[in-house]
């Protein structure tokens, strides 16, 4: 140690003198292109890292990082991450009707995609019908439009759920049902829940201040997400119910950090919940995975994720005292978008093999790649194709792959890991010191730290601080261009009319029963998955099921009347 | 003294990304209009009838769900059927080029994409009252 101190005071001479002879004669003629280098987090990066700033963040090799595999987690979950086997590949992908859409999936399936991600439309993700008023021209527009079992079945036709390594959907304001289309496609397909794996995004707190599908109030639909855990923790425990969201929140406004203290806020909810019900914390805590998010600075994407692992560890093992490591080794999923622009779509392709590059060396274990034509809207089938081989090139050519955490030991990197953790932290603390996530979405603190990070970066974009290349700097092109991909708009018939002969041909008795079912348990305190299951099975719809719910929770209005001067 | 321009923003149809309106709706007040943000889930039928109600100038829509030519359209009938067509209908969002061309022709006095600065919003609603 004694000897580690007095090269650190030979560092700090050294450093001085180099300040003194080299950098100030150069920046005398030569300056720098800004004074200050900030991020969208507002961390000011530094010029250059060396061994005295992890002096300063008090940095321990053995403490934050250990080795791969084990506590805190900051290398990577596993002992060998892509070594063993490359991050699981997924597309989200989903548009139309369900015929249109499996000829898609096959298609991905085909180019080797370990996971589908349904892209359901806004009518099916706030629980109505095609045929409900609410729905009209919004069927099959940013989704494929699922009313019962009939589409879920037609969508995966020749797309076994076992021949993927997983199945996703979001279902964050009916997780119940969309477990329930799951198991009971799975049925259908004559396999058992061991056989497959299920993921959700399950997490309907963030959907109130950054998403906007929520259906029911606040508190029964706290119960709605974590009856899905509980669930799974008892009859799937291989299964992803419920994936904790920093990227709506970051990308709505409030920046990685604070959308990750949020995130982490929101999961501490959902597990006070559940131990409320009886639960031990090593029984859930495992179930949980996130999905995380910086996409404006590549070396801070890699920061962040090894802090967010870092973070969760310690509040999972410290403040719910987990024993299971399991427990403490969080799996992130990720999304590499956010960047792209509208003129000259095609560059898009390097921003997001960027940001899949980032994820990757953060230490990914679940990603997807936007299109690079999704800012036209629905991705064709080409880009849809790009943004699966990016993601393929990058697990097997150039050698990315071939050893764990790369980037560890950076003077830069550990630096900005240890002080993008320590903020996430005192972030978290923050908001369960306004009396956790209900709380604070009800006092306005998420959507005010939203609504300031968005407007914050709209002037930075109107100023030329943010740039887009070829947006606001290097512009060579005045017209957005043509070509999106389109939706059929006799689909909406189709759909409808689909939704009318699935209820001819079921037992209405049956579904009557079933729905009678879920009515008593929500008014109960039963699992909700259990009676959502039958009335699925019985080809019950979406739209009824979530009627009989609204019916018994209510719904939910959004009481904040928005001023605009705040 | 002048009257102040008002502005009705709006989200219609279940679209839940609000930020983009959001952002806008503070840039119109910062430039001082009076500006009334609707919230989310809106049928065409309440914007232009908040619209009539609260006297405003200009109706801004913001939409990112792949909808618009069902609802634009409809707006647009809905303000000629309550003889509000004085109001102007302008809109922002994602909105494939081909169908910005479409519903300008039909009366949507301009259509702003992703990556707009808000000045040009602002400097457009003056443009199109100053106008009058």
């Amino acid at each position: 140690m004694k000897e580690d101190k007095e090269e650190l005071k030979e560092l700090e001479e050294l450093k001085k003198a180099w300040e003194e002879e080299c950098l100030n004669p150069f920046l005398n003629h030569r300056p720098e292109r800004k004074e200050k280098f900030v991020t969208d987090i507002g961390l000011e990066v530094e010029r250059v890292y060396t061994p005295l700033h992890l002096q300063q963040v008090h940095f321990d090799y053995k403490e934050d990082l250990g080795f791969p595999g084990q506590y805190p987690y900051t290398r990577g979950i596993t002992p060998t991450m892509y070594r063993t086997e490359p991050w699981i590949i997924r597309a989200y992908s989903g548009f139309g009707e369900p015929y249109a859409c499996n000829e898609r999936y096959k298609k991905l399936v085909d180019c080797g995609v370990d996971e589908i991600v349904m892209a359901a439309d806004l009518p099916t993700q706030v629980g109505y019908d095609s045929d409900h008023i609410m729905a009209r021209g919004e069927v099959g527009k940013v989704g494929v439009a699922i009313d019962t079992l009939r589409d879920m079945e037609i969508l995966f036709e020749g797309v076994p759920l076992n021949r993927l390594k997983r199945v996703s959907m979001l279902g964050n304001s009916f997780g119940p049902v969309a477990l329930s289309l799951f198991i009971a496609l799975g049925e259908k397909q004559g396999l058992k829940p061991s056989d497959f794996v299920v993921d959700l995004q399950n997490d309907i707190l963030k959907e109130y201040v950054a998403r906007g599908t929520y259906i029911f109030p606040i508190r029964p639909s706290v119960r709605v997400t974590t009856d899905v855990v509980g669930y799974c923790a008892k009859h799937a425990r291989h299964w992803y119910p419920s994936t904790l969201c920093c990227n709506h929140i970051n990308a709505a406004g409030a920046g990685s950090t604070k959308a990750a203290a949020f995130a982490l806020a929101n999961g501490t909810c959902y597990i006070h919940h559940l131990l409320g019900q009886g639960y031990t914390i090593d029984e859930i805590a495992p179930l949980f995975s996130m999905f995380v998010d910086e996409r404006s600075d590549f070396f801070l994407a890699i920061c962040h994720f090894r802090a967010v692992r870092r973070v969760w560890a310690k509040i999972i093992k410290e403040n719910f005292k987990a024993q299971d490591p399991r427990s403490m080794a969080l799996k992130i999923t990720a999304y590499s978008h956010g960047g792209e622009t509208l003129l000259e779509p095609v560059n898009n392709i390097a921003r997001i093999t960027l940001a899949a590059l980032a994820y990757v060396l953060g230490g990914v274990q679940f990603l997807y790649n936007a299109s690079y034509d999704e800012v036209l809207g629905t991705p064709s089938e080409e880009a849809a194709k790009i943004s699966v081989r990016i993601q393929q090139i990058l697990a097997h050519e150039f050698g990315i792959t071939h050893t764990v955490d790369p980037l560890g030991g950076s003077y830069f990197i550990e630096t900005v890991t240890s002080q993008i953790e320590k903020e996430i932290l005192r972030e978290y603390e923050k908001v369960e010191a306004l009396g956790g996530a209900i709380s604070a979405i009800e006092k306005g603190y998420y959507i005010a730290a939203i609504m300031d990070g968005a407007n914050r970066r709209q002037r930075e974009f109107d100023k030329g601080e943010r740039i887009a290349v070829g947006v606001n700097k290097f512009r060579t092109e005045s017209k957005i261009p043509f070509g999106a991909f389109r939706i059929d708009p006799a689909i909406e018939q189709k759909q409808v009319e689909r939704l009318k002969q699935v209820k001819k041909e079921r037992n209405e008795k049956t579904v009557k029963e079933a729905l009678e079912y879920v009515r008593e348990v929500a008014k109960g305190e039963g699992n909700l998955v259990i009676p959502c299951l039958e009335a699925v099975r019985a080809y019950g719809t979406v739209g009824e099921i979530c009627d009989v719910l609204r019916g018994v929770f209510g719904e939910y209005q959004a009481k904040e009347y928005y001023d605009a001067k705040r | 003294m002048k009257r102040k321009i008002r502005v009705l923003i709006g989200k219609v149809g279940l679209d839940g990304h609000e930020v983009g309106a959001r952002v806008v709706a503070k840039a119109l007040a910062d430039a001082g209009m009076e500006v009334i943000y609707t919230g989310l889930r809106q049928t065409p039928e309440m914007i232009v009838r908040t619209a009539i109600e609260e006297g405003v100038d200009v109706i801004g829509i913001s939409i990112l769900s792949n909808s618009h030519m069902s609802f634009f359209p409809e707006i647009l009938r809905l303000l000629k059927h309550y003889k509000a067509e004085d109001v102007h209908f302008i809109a922002g969002g994602i909105i494939p080029a081909e169908d910005i061309i479409d519903l300008k022709e039909m009366g949507v006095k301009e259509i702003f994409p992703p990556e707009t600065p808000t000045s040009e919003i602002v400097s457009f609603v003056r443009r199109l009252l100053d106008l009058d």
